[in-house]
């Protein structure tokens, strides 16, 4: 590989005279700087310059799906989550355990007043919830990824075959399955910096 | 106790209302009824006096009515002040009738005489008797009228006060239909002389409303122990006039017969005349107040009882094994033998405070799936589910009486203590007994710095963002017109207190 490598090294400077050489090679740096310059243009965008609404990452003006403690923020399995620090809430907006019971802040049990745990409550996913409360058959369908908070953060739609979505006037087809539109907007937290 | 005082009050308001008699426009509420027509017109005359009476219901009733709802808008706290400060005003005034003193303040007013002429006779005395039944649009005869409308402020029962309302008004009304339709025979004439010339009359009936008044300072007084008593408490439970709760990390206690028990033991319950306890590991079981040889039934073995209901015929107890498993199960009063398990789950807390009417048994099981309520009869086996929820909704803390299902639900919004029924499988018409915000923290439903917008569903109507509400609905009871519920700071639970709200 080595010997191949010089060979073809060796054959391009035979070919080129220095003068020649230093113009190609301006000319590529020209042509980079305004592939650069039309890409920019054309696709990226400033992942802190957009025009958010209600939380970052979200585009466009659906509004937020109901969640227990306002903000849908939810879990990779569309349960809900808090979203000032990620805790798993029932639909009430407690903070649970694993089985579903309340706990305090760290992390014990609640209780009455005769040292019974409470209750638990149902604990059920976002957007199908949202769902049974429009009459609507919804899921989470595409997503679409940006960096919020220093994490990367999965915008998830929740859709349906619904021409409107949950502000009342017409549904956009967002990240949506084909047919389908978006009903109301959901998130997921990632743990990858960005 | 609000029965005592229901008819404490009522007597009161009728002596009250005939005491009034002997005011200006008593007496010329006769005359005009008895002699502006003559015997030619008599049936209108006996209109008049139909209309008279039903102006003075009314009256007495929106009056004393009113008090009562605007007590009862006021809110159900400061239930054991208020009472005290209307049993006291209710001596007061027992002392002044008695003692027979000038009745101040004084209402120097009379209804107006232009109506007697300008009106058709049964309008006029329908409107008279409207200003009469009022009670505080014209003179006052009786401390007794000022102290009612105190206790009907401060009873927060609406009943009450319309009852002690039609009360004053036939009170009224009585002397007027005795003596106005006889006034142009010569006995009508006589009644209404030895109404006009025995003021010692009047001053016996002020001595019969202040016996009235001190025995509704008797009622208030024990309703004030019963509201007063159970801070700091839990698990309420009522049946008839009897009332008992658990003292956070204490005993149980009983009201009964105007006498707060201490019991020794715990969870007390009360149900169909009896009352259950636990105490060393037994349940006591008496009849209505603690008794010295009260039946005992062994607790089941390697569990610790959490919780009782006791109706005439069986004793729900609920438990928690060694294991961790909660157990709901029901002993047969009749024979201790037979048992029926009602319930189990592996998740402590998940099953709710038991309560059973007769042999019906209601009880709540949550768990992140579903909240219900179910509804057992332990003599046919049968099985009902009365609210069920499987999303957003828990059903908790249900209590029976006399047909009537009183619990709590809870959304990520508020909590409502409801009065449903145990015989429907839906709640949609469930009365609203009260309501406060949710306890949990919420956020605005959007971060700060991005544009807010088509965010509704984020939001609660009720309450705004931050920690939300500081108390938390917990156990109830119902007995009568009175409801019970438990209700816990957020922030420490020992300081649970039980409040009562009545039913109007």
């Amino acid at each position: 590989m080595r010997t191949d490598r010089s060979t073809l090294s060796d054959a391009v400077v035979r070919q080129s005279s220095r003068r020649g050489f230093l113009e190609r090679l301006g000319g590529a740096v020209i042509a980079l700087a305004g592939a650069q310059t039309i890409a920019s243009a054309a696709l990226a965008t400033d992942a802190d310059a957009n025009p958010y609404t209600n939380f970052c990452g979200h585009t466009y003006t659906t509004g937020n799906c109901p969640a227990p403690t306002g903000l849908p923020r939810i879990d990779r399995n569309g349960y809900p989550l808090r979203a000032s620090d990620g805790v798993p809430v029932d639909d009430l907006g407690r903070p649970v355990n694993a089985e579903g019971q309340p706990i305090d802040a760290g992390g014990s049990v609640l209780t009455d007043a005769d040292g019974v745990p409470l209750a638990p409550a149902p604990r059920t996913k976002v957007c199908e919830t949202a769902g049974e409360d429009y009459k609507v058959e919804l899921a989470l369908d595409g997503s679409w990824y940006r960096c919020c908070g220093g994490t990367v953060r999965r915008i998830r739609d929740c859709c349906g075959v619904t021409n409107v979505r949950i502000n009342g006037d017409a549904a956009l087809t967002g990240y949506c399955y084909p047919g389908r539109h978006v009903f109301c907007v959901t998130y997921f937290q990632t743990s990858m910096p960005c | 106790m609000l029965s005592l005082l229901v008819v404490a009050g009522a007597l009161t308001a009728l002596s009250a209302g005939i005491a009034g008699a002997w005011s200006p426009c008593g007496f010329s509420m006769v005359d005009t009824i008895g002699t502006a027509l003559g015997d030619a017109r008599r049936p209108v005359m006996i209109f008049a006096t139909a209309t008279f009476t039903a102006g003075a219901l009314a009256g007495g009733a929106i009056t004393f009515g009113s008090l009562a709802l605007l007590g009862g808008l006021l809110g159900h706290g400061g239930g054991g002040l208020r009472d005290a400060l209307a049993g006291a005003l209710a001596l007061a005034a027992a002392y002044a009738d008695w003692r027979g003193l000038r009745i101040a303040p004084q209402i120097r007013r009379q209804v107006p005489e232009r109506w007697r002429w300008i009106m058709p006779l049964p309008l006029a005395c329908g409107l008279y008797g409207l200003l009469l039944g009022l009670g505080f649009t014209t003179f006052v005869l009786s401390f007794a009228v000022w102290a009612l409308a105190g206790i009907s402020f401060a009873a927060d029962s609406a009943i009450f006060g319309v009852v002690v309302g039609v009360a004053f008004g036939v009170g009224r009304a009585l002397p007027v239909l005795w003596i106005a339709p006889r006034l142009r025979s010569e006995r009508g004439e006589r009644a209404l002389e030895r109404l006009a010339l025995e003021p010692r009359l009047w001053l016996g009936l002020r001595r019969l409303d202040a016996i009235g008044l001190g025995a509704c300072a008797v009622a208030l007084a024990g309703s004030g122990a019963l509201a007063a008593a159970p801070n700091f408490a839990t698990d309420p439970s009522a049946y008839g006039g009897s009332f008992a709760w658990q003292k956070v990390g204490g005993n149980g206690f009983l009201f009964a017969d105007a006498r707060i028990i201490k019991l020794a033991g715990s969870l007390p319950a009360l149900g169909g005349g009896k009352l259950a306890y636990v105490a060393d590991g037994q349940i006591a079981i008496s009849a209505g107040v603690p008794s010295h040889s009260p039946i005992t039934i062994p607790g089941p073995p390697d569990s610790t009882i959490d919780a009782l209901a006791v109706s005439a015929r069986w004793l729900i107890v609920r438990d928690e094994a060694g294991s961790g498993l909660e157990n709901l199960f029901a002993v047969s009063l009749l024979d201790h033998a037979r048992r029926r398990y009602i319930a189990g789950s592996s998740t402590a807390g998940a099953i709710s405070r038991p309560a059973i009417e007769g042999d019906t048994v209601v009880w709540a099981y949550s768990s992140a799936s579903q909240s219900d309520i179910y509804a057992e009869n332990l003599r046919t086996g049968a099985r009902r589910v009365v609210a069920s929820a499987t999303k957003n909704v828990q059903y908790s803390s249900p209590s029976l009486d006399a047909g009537r299902l009183l619990y709590v639900q809870t959304d990520r919004c508020q909590q409502e203590l409801l009065l449903g029924s145990p015989l429907s499988s839906t709640q949609s018409h469930a009365r609203l007994l009260l309501r406060l915000p949710s306890t949990v923290m919420r956020d605005p439903g959007w971060q700060p710095g991005y544009v807010q917008n088509y965010n509704s569903a984020s939001l609660c109507p009720n309450r705004g963002p931050g920690a939300g509400g500081t108390t938390t609905l917990g156990a109830t009871a119902l007995s009568g017109s009175l409801a019970y519920v438990g209700e816990s700071p957020v922030t420490d639970v020992k300081h649970t207190t039980i409040v009562r709200i009545g039913l109007h």
